[in-house]
């Protein structure tokens, strides 16, 4: 029996190619949002492209190529040494009792005025717990859905709400802390 | 709506956000936008979450990467799978003894025009590869000394600042598909100090680059494993950069400087003979 053409097979390199081509920069940019350092990132992503291929057998046509190959990343990220370490945060939705009750007591006038202002917006993403900074970066930066957050992160929908919620309340809370401190 | 929107008369968090995350169904969508036509404090509320997303979304695309680093990595998506072992190419054929031909005269003409147009490809071919290796150790030491000159501007701090053998090298464990050795500092020759070392990329291969001075002149060291496509004279200067280049155990060490060629040669000496 005559052996597969490999090049014209769904899952050969080329269509690897033409599927990881245009997330390039995504991966790049969340890489650096977890490593927050440029040289590991693009190690990163390397490695990420190197076990993305190896193992694209595994990937489900039909399925969001985005959401598996950004799975591959963040696992690929959770074995390295800054992973490891990112991965020691203890996620407060398993631990209730450690939530805070909502007192959010700014208007939503306030967060208006507030986010005209890129400077504290970058500041408050950059002081915001990695975990929850992850989330809404893939919410809102990746524009992926909670159920394929879901995937990416390994965790139940509902974790995904919650964390998207306490992501967002503590983003504010942190651009009033600066509105506070800026007066 | 939930049960605790209807008790407190407002939308929940999780109802704001699965809103503007465009998570809600049809019915569910609906529902929440009659809400917000009655209601001026939720509407504020979304239209507060609607602006922190979008926000969020400019000020989470400010790590902007390079053409050179994308390009690094679009090369890398190029590289061929590796191939099941059922898709090996067969090897090539061994030399086969044909059978001898005892040409006719009106042959022997044809046989002669074929022999002369064979002669002529080959030429070409031999001549194209001389360009092809010409050209390719060209760009090569261009590219090495590109890389030395950048390291010399201060501009790009090395990632590893040692003079320790036993710093720099681990610093490269899974950086690198290969591992090297370093001499001990009292094995470099006289007046010869190793400053530091970083990762970077020669012909799209990982190299590690180490970072020597003898006397006072910076040297720039790429250890590379010794791929048939990295060629490069063991001698060539460029711009006035003595360039050294010599093989060792699997490996390619290349030296750029414009310190004395002799001092070059005796490091480069110093490096093999550990390898």
């Amino acid at each position: 029996m005559p052996s597969p053409d490999p090049s014209a097979s769904p899952r050969s390199g080329a269509s690897f190619e033409l599927l990881a081509l245009p997330l390039l920069p995504a991966l790049l940019s969340h890489a650096c949002w977890l490593c927050q350092n440029h040289s590991e990132a693009e190690d990163l992503v390397q490695e990420t492209i190197s076990k993305s291929l190896r193992a694209f057998d595994s990937f489900e046509p039909g399925t969001n190529f985005k959401a598996w190959v950004f799975r591959v990343l963040r696992n690929t990220f959770l074995t390295s040494r800054t992973g490891i370490a990112a991965s020691r945060t203890v996620f407060l939705e398993d631990h209730p009792d450690l939530l805070e009750t909502t007192s959010d007591s700014t208007t939503p006038e306030d967060h208006l005025i507030r986010l005209d202002n890129q400077a504290a917006v970058h500041s408050a993403l950059d002081q915001l717990q990695p975990a929850l900074r992850e989330v809404l970066l893939l919410c809102d930066v990746e524009e992926l859905r909670y159920k394929e957050i879901a995937a990416i992160l390994d965790v139940p929908i509902g974790t995904v709400m919650s964390r998207i919620s306490r992501a967002r309340r503590a983003l504010q809370q942190l651009l009033q802390s600066q509105f506070r401190e800026s007066l | 709506m939930t049960e605790s929107t209807q008790t407190t008369g407002h939308l929940q968090p999780d109802e704001i956000n699965a809103f503007v995350d465009g998570e809600l169904s049809v019915p569910g969508a609906e529902t929440v936008q009659q809400h917000l036509n009655d209601c001026h404090a939720c509407a504020l509320r979304v239209l507060a979450a609607s602006q922190l997303k979008t926000a969020v979304a400019r000020a989470g695309q400010r790590f902007v990467s390079s053409p050179e680093t994308l390009a690094l990595l679009a090369a890398q998506l190029r590289q061929p799978a590796p191939a099941p072992s059922g898709l090996n190419p067969p090897p090539p054929l061994a030399p086969q003894h044909s059978a001898r031909i005892v040409p006719t005269r009106r042959a022997s003409a044809a046989f002669i025009a074929a022999g002369a147009a064979i002669a002529a490809a080959l030429l070409i071919a031999v001549s194209l590869f001389t360009w092809s290796q010409f050209h390719q150790a060209n760009t090569l030491a261009a590219e090495l000394l590109d890389q030395h000159l950048a390291m010399l501007s201060g501009g790009a701090v090395p990632q590893v600042v040692s003079t320790d053998r036993h710093t720099v090298k681990p610093w490269f464990q899974g950086r690198l598909p290969f591992s090297f050795n370093l001499p001990d500092a009292d094995a470099l020759p006289p007046d010869t100090t190793l400053r530091g070392a970083d990762l970077v990329f020669l012909e799209r291969q990982p190299a590690a680059l180490l970072i020597f001075t003898i006397h006072k002149h910076e040297v720039s060291v790429f250890v590379t494993q010794n791929a048939g496509e990295f060629r490069i004279a063991p001698r060539a200067a460029r711009s006035g950069f003595a360039i050294r280049s010599a093989t060792a155990a699997e490996l390619r060490l290349t030296a750029v400087s414009d310190v004395n060629p002799a001092d070059l040669d005796a490091l480069v000496n110093s490096l093999v003979r550990v390898q």
